[in-house]
């Protein structure tokens, strides 16, 4: 039986996109499930868009898990510092009750996040934007230090599309500094370093993310496919580590 | 997500600097003055088949002694031109047009692209590349015409805004002009109905690695206002747009290109492959439009 495919990073529902200016869209739960299909992925992990109504996106992701139990994983979204005070019973109730898997921070995490994601073992999705840090090594090296037990997922191999293209270099450093940071392989267009990445770090750190449907699973997937590694990787890199990560194993 | 425009944009990257680095590349080039007989693939042709060519890519190393871009990013230093022959060869790309990277001028850069052409007839055809902001001011149609007519250059790519000046010789020489216009996809509309014989392509749809949507479509609409404006589909990563373009422009207007050696081919290539685009659309764009603005000499 061939392992799992799973995609660690995709999106659902209505919301603003991360471009510049944002794209209001709304993302259905069926051009997902066919796109993903056509990719040949098997999980979808799905978030809310970037918006400020996490309780209620939350919920609406919950609602398409439900809706295709078998074909996607649920993350709840939160913005530490808007939300302050208040994650606690929020990312409970959405991890015990509403079963989400995992979270995304949206901004940068606090104690009182990650504390909770601590005791709720669960992955953590954290992309710093550029806009607040000059790349991703300065976002995460206390984060990651401070809890060990906390697995980061840092997408986009550190920077979204490429552009900032140092930034790739700092998530590749920082996975090879950090035993609880993975990167996503997303979006990044100067595929160079990703054959980097694939050089570099040992395949169990390197997860396969698409960013669908705001980019295209068929063409992401393909990029990973490129990679020159033994099978016996890719497969890690494909969906062993998400589903060792998510407990599915 | 959350991806700001940089201040340091690619841009400001590709109007300076440089000192050479590659000299070990530039010894692999060969010698000599860098004639560039036209070439062509006839057992292709003999065979039917289209020859699928990437209208988009970057060889040779920058020199811009003494500047603070000199060898600040990728595109200020160097464009290993093997790895462009090797990922070609792995998509299927039979020929690639190549250009040269950042220089402050463009002679010595041009030479090189000259004589890579001359050492892999079959695999590049090259375009030259000027700057009207720089000291080339003035002597610009002289060099083009020799690049052009004695070394074998086939076109024209500028990543400044054109001038009179370059766009007359352009005309003059009958070429197309490749001009990546950095996200200002609307400054085509000051040079469009003056130069309706020149074939113009925009790079990236019109937005390099997708920096801003909105360029995108502002690209396809230009597509559709005026015949002699191409878009090419290098680095272009929202690819819904793509999708757009496909679906809403003649296939004529549409070329494949990459943006090797820092954008992948292989990558490249397979976002139109997805779309399973009918056949006839397909050998347009994957060839059959650049070969067409070449006058065949391709």
């Amino acid at each position: 039986m061939n392992p799992l495919i799973i995609d660690s990073h995709a999106v659902i529902g209505v919301g603003k996109t991360w471009d510049a200016p944002p794209r209001w869209v709304d993302y259905k739960l069926e051009a997902l499930l066919e796109r993903s299909a056509e990719a040949g992925i098997d999980r979808s992990c799905v978030m809310a868009l970037h918006q400020p109504f996490s309780e209620s996106a939350n919920r609406q992701v919950a609602e398409f898990c439900a809706k295709a139990a078998n074909k996607l994983i649920g993350f709840a979204v939160h913005n530490p510092q808007l939300e302050a005070g208040r994650l606690r019973p929020k990312l409970n109730e959405e991890v015990k009750s509403m079963g989400l898997k995992g979270a995304r921070s949206d901004g940068h995490p606090t104690r009182e996040l990650l504390d909770v994601v601590a005791e709720l073992r669960i992955p953590l999705v954290y992309y710093p934007g550029f806009d607040e840090y000059p790349g991703p090594a300065r976002a995460y090296y206390m984060i990651a230090a401070a809890y060990p037990s906390v697995n980061f997922i840092l997408p986009h191999l550190g920077v979204y599309r490429s552009w900032q293209w140092w930034g790739h270099y700092e998530a590749i450093d920082l996975v090879k500094r950090f035993p609880n940071v993975f990167v996503g392989t997303s979006s990044v267009v100067s595929r160079k370093y990703l054959d980097m990445a694939a050089r570099e770090l040992p395949a169990e750190k390197v997860l396969f993310g698409s960013f669908a449907p705001v980019l295209d699973p068929r063409v992401e997937i393909h990029s990973v496919k490129l990679l020159r590694l033994p099978e016996a990787s890719k497969a890690l890199i494909l969906g062993g580590n998400m589903g060792r990560l998510l407990g599915l194993a | 997500m959350g991806s700001r425009r940089v201040t340091t944009s690619r841009r400001t990257f590709l109007a300076t600097s440089g000192a050479l680095v590659a000299e070990g590349m530039a010894a692999q080039w060969g010698k000599g003055s860098g004639m560039n007989e036209p070439s062509d693939s006839p057992s292709q042709r003999d065979l039917g088949r289209h020859r699928v060519i990437d209208c988009h890519a970057h060889v040779g190393s920058s020199r811009q002694p003494g500047t603070t871009e000199e060898l600040s990013a990728p595109w200020d230093t160097v464009a290993d031109a093997e790895i462009i022959l090797q990922h070609a060869r792995e998509a299927g790309i039979d020929k690639t047009i190549i250009f040269p990277i950042d220089n402050i001028n463009y002679r010595e850069a041009n030479e090189d692209i000259a004589r890579m052409c001359q050492r892999y007839p079959e695999r590049f055809a090259g375009f030259c590349r000027h700057d009207a902001e720089t000291e080339e001011h003035g002597t610009i149609r002289p060099m083009m015409f020799h690049e052009i007519r004695d070394l074998g250059l086939r076109g024209l790519k500028l990543h400044t805004q054109p001038t009179a000046e370059i766009l007359d010789v352009a005309r003059d020489l009958g070429i197309p002009v490749l001009y990546d216009s950095n996200q200002h996809v609307e400054l085509f509309e000051e040079f469009l109905p003056l130069y309706p014989t020149v074939n113009f392509i925009a790079p990236h749809l019109g937005s390099d690695q997708s920096q801003d949507w909105r360029e995108h479509l502002l690209a396809i609409e230009l597509a559709k206002r005026y015949g002699n404006f191409h878009v090419d589909t290098a680095a272009v990563v929202l690819t819904e747009y793509l999708e757009k373009a496909v679906r809403e422009l003649p296939a004529e207007q549409i070329l494949f290109g990459s943006d090797e050696p820092e954008i992948d081919c292989r990558l490249e290539i397979f976002k139109l492959r997805v779309l399973n685009l009918p056949k006839e659309k397909a050998e347009l764009i994957f060839g059959g439009n650049i070969e067409r603005l070449l006058g065949g000499w391709v």
